[in-house]
């Protein structure tokens, strides 16, 4: 156990590494960051039943708004950050030493997504603080919801990579890994959008099956529910288990 | 000595295409062992199942004595491997990729550092060890890939294609580096380069067509293969008027080392040439104990011809090679495997049936 702790402690240790040895996780934090702020600050979030005036019309001191848009962003954040993960070991052929190393499929697979995950924890931070620390200094900014709604953020963000990660394991080209996922997150995104035209038990499976409606209702509105964790968790670790399965699984190709 | 590689009966199929047909073999501690084979027959898929990157459908294999097996990473460690394309992250730096490895390889900090520095000076990369690995040549990133499968000190080292893509001043350097390694590690190596094999290999595996179609030492299988011995002889006017090939192949049927005539031709001016297919070099003594062109000799002395040319086509290891590869002979091992493989899948009849149908046949 020890000795797997480790193992995925360097792997965690060099997908991580890895984001810094190229422009592109610069660019993705500053244009995560930049539009996120764009939004705060002049749009608002006219989509769906969680509709919020941008900080200028609304006048009110909380980073609903950011919170509110998070779901949308990721579905094209997320893919971006896991398109690689997995696709670009298979193309570059790095996965044939990676599994004749002395590690585990389940700790190279932890490895990757809690790499992936603690960097996008650190954009999200990046984003959302100064954004926190502007409105507080103009006016009374509940930071107890900040942190809840970041919680909640952050668990949401680890289900969606971690189906992400899942997907980037099926492909062998980065483009179809990006765009799978990006379909699968934006159809979980737009399922809150089509619960008002579905049958209303059908609504209900559809709105309790989708992670962003985990987080609308709960986390997005500066409430923290355990039951959400709990569900994040789940997916989380569904997604994880099947990721093993698939590169576990070409040992037997 | 001990079996540091040991190989039964593996299978594999990709589909509908079956790559590996029953593979055996054993390499002992010490041995530099060339795996050759053409393109599809099998080497990579072997040399990927000895590392735990593939599982066999059929058949076992070990390395230093533990069982590959897939949710074992431990059984992993002992197996150095350098993949044929060597896939590396380019984006690290020489020394920080190796020191990634050392820790997946468990090692702690001081050990770590002692292994980094002790590849880095076998495979002299010390000028290039602050470097991205993306920024090296090809010949230095081979010797990082070298780097990286002797991490974990390991018994065996399996290179699939060390040399590929190298120019000759490194195909030099990597050859004399693996004969270095093999004095202290059992090496299976891979190569398209015949003459690499002859160099550093102590023994030859060849497989094609995913079946084993040699095992021995470069030179027994140069000689192994039946080779073209022409002879030009004198002969008197009287024979050449009644010169009968087939009585002449019937002179050469129980000369040992003379696998059969394949052409007589009368040259014209009292000389005839004829065509032998023989199994051993010209020198090299046939089981009788005489030496095979002696025995030949003999054999046209015995007619009153008189040898007066004798060339030979034969004891290249390329040749045989080529040889033993050809399709024809893969598609007739091919089918004997079929067979074999059909026979032992046969349902066994009841005894009473097999042996009521034994009594028809004896009536009959």
């Amino acid at each position: 156990m020890r000795a797997e702790l480790g193992t995925l402690g360097w792997v965690f240790r060099r997908e991580f590494g890895a984001r810094f040895d190229s422009a592109s996780a610069l660019t993705v934090t500053i244009v995560f960051a930049l539009v996120a702020h764009g939004l705060f600050f002049f749009l608002g979030h006219p989509v769906g039943d969680l509709q919020l005036p941008s900080l200028w019309a609304g006048r009110v001191a909380s980073l609903q708004v950011v919170f509110a848009w998070l779901p949308l962003l990721f579905v094209g954040l997320i893919p971006a950050l896991t398109m690689g993960a997995w696709a670009d070991e298979r193309s570059s052929g790095t996965d044939e030493l990676l599994f004749t190393w002395p590690l585990s499929s389940r700790a190279s697979v932890l490895g990757k997504f809690f790499a992936v995950w603690a960097f996008l924890g650190l954009v999200l931070a990046i984003a959302i603080l100064p954004l926190g620390m502007m409105t507080a200094s103009l006016g009374n900014l509940d930071w107890g919801t900040v942190f809840g709604g970041f919680i909640g953020a952050f668990f949401l963000a680890g289900a969606c990579i971690s189906l992400s990660l899942f997907l980037s394991a099926l492909f062998k080209e980065q483009l179809s890994a990006f765009l799978s996922s990006a379909l699968l997150l934006g159809l979980l995104w737009s399922a809150g959008l089509l619960v008002h035209v579905l049958p209303p038990g059908l609504a209900d499976a559809v709105n309790y099956a989708s992670p962003y409606a985990h987080f609308f209702d709960s986390a997005a509105r500066g409430v923290f529910d355990l039951r959400d964790l709990i569900y994040h968790v789940s997916l989380m670790v569904a997604g994880l288990w099947c990721n093993a399965l698939v590169v576990e699984g070409r040992r037997w190709a | 000595m001990m079996e540091m590689i040991h190989v039964q009966g593996l299978e594999k199929h990709y589909g509908d295409l079956q790559a590996l047909r029953g593979v055996s073999f054993d390499v002992s501690r010490g041995e530099i062992v060339g795996f050759l084979g053409p393109n599809g027959a099998g080497k990579s898929t072997t040399m990927k199942i000895l590392t735990g990157f593939l599982v066999p459908d059929g058949g076992t294999c070990e390395v230093a004595g533990k069982q590959v097996l897939p949710g074992d990473p431990g059984s992993r460690s002992t197996v150095g491997y350098l993949p044929e394309s060597t896939p590396l992250y380019r984006d690290m730096r020489v020394d920080r990729y190796l020191d990634f490895v050392a820790g997946l390889h468990g090692q702690e900090r001081a050990e770590r550092r002692a292994s980094v520095g002790r590849v880095i000076d076998a495979c002299r990369l010390g000028r290039h060890a602050g470097r991205r690995i993306g920024w090296l040549s090809k010949g230095f990133r081979q010797r990082v890939g070298l780097a990286q499968a002797l991490i974990g000190d390991p018994d065996v080292l399996i290179l699939d294609e060390p040399t590929s893509g190298l120019d000759p001043r490194e195909v030099v350097r990597m050859r004399d580096l693996i004969l270095e390694l093999g004095q202290e590690k059992t090496v299976l190596l891979s190569t398209h380069i015949l003459s690499e094999v002859e160099a550093t290999c102590s023994r030859v595996i060849v497989i094609a067509g995913g079946q084993l179609v040699a095992d021995a030492t470069p030179q027994e299988i140069a000689r192994s293969r039946a080779a073209e011995m022409t002879v030009v002889l004198r002969v008197p006017d009287k024979d050449l008027a009644d010169f009968d090939a087939g009585a002449i192949g019937r002179d050469f049927a129980h000369v040992p080392g003379v696998a059969r005539l394949v052409s007589a031709q009368d040259c014209g001016g009292g000389t005839a040439r004829l065509v032998l297919d023989v199994n051993r070099a010209p020198g090299s003594v046939a089981t009788s104990g005489e030496p095979v062109a002696e025995l030949v000799a003999d054999t046209l002395a015995k007619r009153g011809w008189k040898l007066s040319e004798l060339t030979w086509q034969g004891d290249s290891f390329e040749a045989a090679f080529l040889d033993i590869t050809n399709p024809e002979h893969l598609e007739k091992r091919a089918r004997a495997h079929r067979e074999a493989v059909a026979k032992a899948n046969a349902p066994v009849a009841p005894v009473a049936q097999a042996s009521e149908e034994q009594s028809e046949v004896e009536t009959t």
